[in-house]
């Protein structure tokens, strides 16, 4: 059996110091929200030969007045442009422009329009309201889920408590994403758009989904076992041990499967539930159930 | 004894027929997934089996490549209990519009915002020009009937003095200009020394590239020069004086072909009940008859085959020529066998709703891009003079009150016009407007542009009037079609513009296939090397589980967006969690000794309660953001939320059942097969 519990602190400080390292990067670099929630436009291009350089694409639009042009070039032949939110005409305007740098060549289009998103300011606030939503209804439905689905488990902890756990092993792997999204858009230019809300919902419901099962064992563990709360928490852990590694390991699997052959379309998606997935299983152990027998503990202290 | 061993036999009838469940259920997905090879499959080997319903993936516009645009509805002049009302209105107009574009399946909704305002979007799959089908969707098409203007609109002899003075000027600057080139000046300095054309003069006079749809006039110079030459007679357009420099010349395309402009001639046999015929020949003989002339067809003889024979009006003196035209001018199955048709030869019989046609083709050549470079020096004309004075002047009428509009066709030389009826107040106002310009000219005008002018004879009553202009039949259709959508009710606004290339789409749907099945395969190992026997059956269980919930998808019908298919993908890895929980528990209790039918029943039903809370933990997040997000994230929440559901059915019951069907005391003996080494082991 691994002593999971008797090395709590431990796991804590880890968790603790990457939860703290999270929210340093948020708030030192900031988030950059995609143009689904600020408005704008992005065009993605492909020049299948020739590509010009982000120079002269710069240069060449430099008299239509766009603002918060941004040029970027993707792979080997495409290139992807963010500036602010633009008419169907002037959209046309940018692609004739872009289309004169790479004159055609034999029997090959010169370039070719892969993506177009425009978005007005009024559907960027709608999505933000709606996004918002989304996220408190998704925690006060995991909360009252989770108080509901314990509410017969009293003895010796209280069956809110075990919410409380489940939610702050949630808020830890929801401030690390965050936290992740913070690093990849500093490095890497990530933005934060609706695909990173949904998967970080998606990680809030998985996460739980392991919190659960392993209080469920802990559950049925006192009824049948003989032992202190912190003894009982641990056999519980250990038993549901290689069920977690294994789940996790399969949902992995799939997800890489995912980043590495899926297209980059996808990938920061199905990047994102990578890392939430990662931490939700390592918050189910480590965090979760190290924290019930931490208040447990500070509780009888308190008592006697 | 002979009591368990009756249980035993009634256990194992139930398991048999839970089997032939479970074979009829996956025939059944099979069936829906593999519809189109399983016909022509039959079709090939002549198998006596029906064939089935197939059932095509509906795919987002992500992958599919579309567009997809969402219009603002400006309601605030209605009353918020007719909002609702006013928004299907619109959406309606904007649903007949989009029909015209002939896209397959178009999607038009009406989404409320978290404001509460209303707005509409409009999903178009494969629509290659998006600039059109934005101008088709948003503009009303405006139909303006017009009188004479009896205001001034002579120019005063010192006025018309003080033109021809001007443009005498011009020309002589032009001529200048236009020398200045040929001797070898410098093309770009003389532009912007000269050229009157503000917007290019200083960058070398440079037009960019243009097609003959964008400046006909100037592509009309361009067109009888060579690359780097410059027009060498002075060229007069609309507006001035053109020195017109060829830079560059390329080949249009279209999909990536070349777009080709033809020049051909027809030959037709109508057959009654075709459109506009009175040939009297039934189907079978218009064929007969055309077969024949087809046989003794030549280049030589076909215009006077067609002046002998073809049953289109007036065919008699123009011989069946077409002269040249492009793509998306005649009907559909004509075009389509003239464009393929090889140059000088006699194709058909084309079968169209006009009748039977042979076609020849007399010549093709490729529609060009030029890129040009011009000096221009401006003319002046009476509207320089005396300012935009309308020769027409708006009367009441519009197609506000049109009733319906029809194509139909000139009983003279069979030319397509649109028919217009009017409502009751639109026949008064016709009437009036007819009565008091008697023997002069009344305009029809759409979109601001004359179409049709015709003399007014008698004053018309009735409310029926024809707009006859020189429409090919493709426009007289749509003009028809954009009339009778009619006007919107209230304006729109384009709030998000979304497109995907469909190269695009269709990379992404490859690589999320591959990713799925790679995902799928290393799931199935591991289950197999990790669980042996019962991860074998729990293969069996994912691959039923794939087949069931991808036949959902095509017979709900579910959208299948990139996110949709990665929801998907997800729930493989989180279907075989169920089994994980449950061989885990197996496991157990085998470990603790427990006979191998106990650990089995024992595993799925101390397992049961946290599969069902786990899950439901997902499938409430799943609910909330099927609620209240839009897109391609509401196709994601669908199929994980579908995913999970089946992967219960599939985990619990599938499994299970077929792990006891499977169980015999033969292999219950072999408890290496469950990974489980034998109790005596582990107590020794």
């Amino acid at each position: 059996m691994y002593q999971f519990i008797t090395k709590r602190k431990l796991w804590l400080s880890i968790s603790a110091v990457l939860v703290a390292l999270a929210i340093v990067a948020i708030a030192v670099w900031g988030l950059s929200f995609g143009i689904d929630f600020t408005g704008g436009s992005v065009l993605e291009v492909r020049y299948p030969q020739n590509r010009p350089s982000v120079a002269a694409i710069e240069e060449s639009l430099s008299n239509l007045g766009l603002q918060n042009l941004i040029v970027q070039p993707v792979g080997d032949v495409d290139v992807k442009l963010r500036f602010q939110e633009v008419d169907e005409a002037k959209h046309q305007i940018i692609l004739a422009k872009l289309r004169e740098l790479a004159p055609a060549g034999e029997g090959q289009s010169s370039m070719e329009e892969l993506r177009y998103d425009s978005v007005g300011p009024t559907v960027g606030r709608d999505l933000q309201t709606r996004a918002m939503t989304a996220i408190i209804l998704s925690l006060i439905a995991i909360v009252i889920y989770i108080a509901w689905a314990f509410h017969k488990v009293s003895q010796p902890v209280s069956s809110w408590k075990y919410g409380v756990c489940a939610i702050l092993a949630l808020a830890h792997d929801v401030i690390i994403v965050i936290g992740f999204f913070a690093v990849m858009g500093h490095y890497f230019g990530y933005q934060l758009d609706i695909t990173s809300v949904a998967a970080i919902l998606t990680v809030l419901g998985y996460s739980v989904n392991d919190t659960i099962v392993v209080f469920d064992r802990t559950r049925e563990n006192l009824f049948r076992l003989r032992q202190s709360f912190a003894e009982t928490v641990n056999t519980s852990l250990n038993q549901t041990l290689t069920r977690s590694l294994y789940t996790t390991f399969t949902t992995l699997l799939t997800l890489i499967a995912i980043v590495i052959f899926g297209g980059s379309s996808i990938r920061n998606f199905a990047l994102a539930l990578t890392v939430g997935v990662f931490f939700g299983a390592y918050s189910s152990i480590f965090v979760a159930s190290p924290l019930l027998v931490v208040w447990n503990n500070w509780h009888n202290r308190k008592k006697a | 004894m002979a009591y368990t061993a009756m249980k035993a036999s009634t256990k194992q009838k139930s398991h048999v027929w839970f089997l032939v469940f479970l074979v009829i259920l996956v025939v059944a997905s099979l069936l829906i997934n593999l519809g189109p090879q399983y016909n022509a499959f039959v079709t090939k080997h002549n198998v006596p089996l029906p064939k089935v319903k197939e059932f095509p993936f509906r795919l987002g516009l992500d992958l599919s490549g579309g567009t997809s645009l969402t219009y603002d509805l400006d309601l605030s002049v209605i009353e918020p209990s007719d909002r609702l009302n006013a928004a299907e209105g619109a959406r309606d107009v904007i649903e007949r519009r989009v029909n015209m574009f002939g896209v397959s399946e178009p999607n038009v909704q009406i989404n409320k915002t978290a404001q509460g305002n209303y707005q509409i979007t409009v999903e178009l799959a494969g629509v290659k020009d998006i600039n059109e089908a934005i101008k088709q969707i948003g503009e009303t098409p405006l139909l303006q009937f017009k009188e004479l203007n009896e205001e001034r609109k002579e120019l005063t002899d010192e006025e018309k003095a003080a033109m021809d003075e001007y443009n005498k000027k011009a020309e002589a600057k032009a001529a200048d200009v236009l020398g200045k080139v040929l001797s070898g000046g410098d093309f770009a300095e003389l532009a912007k020394t000269f050229s009157e054309d503000e917007a290019t003069k200083d960058n070398g006079g440079s037009l960019g590239w243009l097609s003959s749809k964008e400046n006909p006039e100037i592509i009309a110079i361009a067109e009888k020069l060579e690359i780097g030459q410059v027009n060498t007679n002075l060229q007069k357009t609309s507006q001035g004086y053109e020195i017109v420099k060829v830079e560059d010349k390329r080949p249009q395309t279209k999909d990536g072909k070349p777009v080709v402009e033809i020049k051909a001639a027809h030959l037709l046999i109508c057959y009654e009940g075709a459109s506009n015929c009175q040939s009297g020949l039934t189907k079978e003989q218009a064929l007969e008859k055309i077969n024949k002339l087809k046989e003794q067809a030549t280049p030589e003889n076909f215009s006077d085959l067609v002046k002998q024979n073809s049953t289109e009006p007036g065919a008699r003196d123009s011989g069946g020529e077409l002269g040249w035209f492009s793509n998306d001018t005649m009907v559909k199955e004509f075009e389509e066998a003239a464009m393929a048709a090889k140059k000088g030869e006699i194709v058909g019989p084309v079968e169209t709703e006009f009748g039977y046609h042979l076609i020849y083709k007399e010549d093709e050549r490729p529609m060009m891009d030029y890129k040009l470079s011009h000096i221009f020096i401006k003319t002046k004309s009476i509207i320089d003079i005396l300012g935009n004075v309308d020769e027409w002047k708006t009367t009441e009428l519009t197609g506000k009150y049109l009733k319906r509009a029809t194509v139909q066709f000139n009983p003279q030389d069979n030319s397509p016009e649109v028919a217009l009826e009017f409502d009751s107040e639109g026949a008064r106002l016709f009437e009036d407007i007819t009565g008091r310009n008697i023997n002069k000219p009344v305009a029809i005008f759409l979109d601001g542009y004359v179409i049709s002018q015709p003399t007014v004879n008698e004053k018309i009553t009735g409310g029926q009037a024809v707009i006859s202009g020189r429409f090919s039949l493709v426009e007289a259709k749509t003009l028809a079609q954009r009339l009778n959508a009619g006007a919107l009710p209230v304006p729109i606004t384009l709030v998000n513009q979304q497109t995907i290339g469909a190269s695009l789409g269709q990379s992404s749907v490859d690589k999320s296939l591959t990713a799925g099945f790679i995902g799928l395969v290393l799931v199935a190992l591991f289950m197999i090397i990790v669980y042996r026997l019962p991860g074998l059956l729990s293969v069996i269980a994912l691959l039923v589980y794939g087949s069931l919930t991808l036949s959902i998808f095509k017979v709900w019908p579910v959208t299948l967006t990139l996110s949709g298919i990665a929801g998907f993908i997800l729930s493989i890895g989180m279907a075989v969690d169920a089994n994980v929980l449950i061989f885990e528990r197996m496991k157990e209790e085998l470990r603790a000794g427990k006979p191998l039918g106990t650990a089995i029943n024992e595993g799925f039903s101390r397992a049961w309660p946290s599969i069902r809370d786990g899950n439901l933990t997902t499938l409430i997040t799943c609910f909330i953001l099927i609620q209240f997000l839009t897109g391609s994230i509401k196709g994601f929440a669908i199929t994980l939320a579908l995913g999970v559901l089946m992967s219960m059915f599939s985990a619990v019951v599938v499994t299970r059942n077929l792990l006891k069907l499977v169980v015999t005391p033969k292999i219950a003996s072999k408890l290496w097969l469950f990974g489980v080494k034998p109790v005596s082991d582990k107590q020794a």
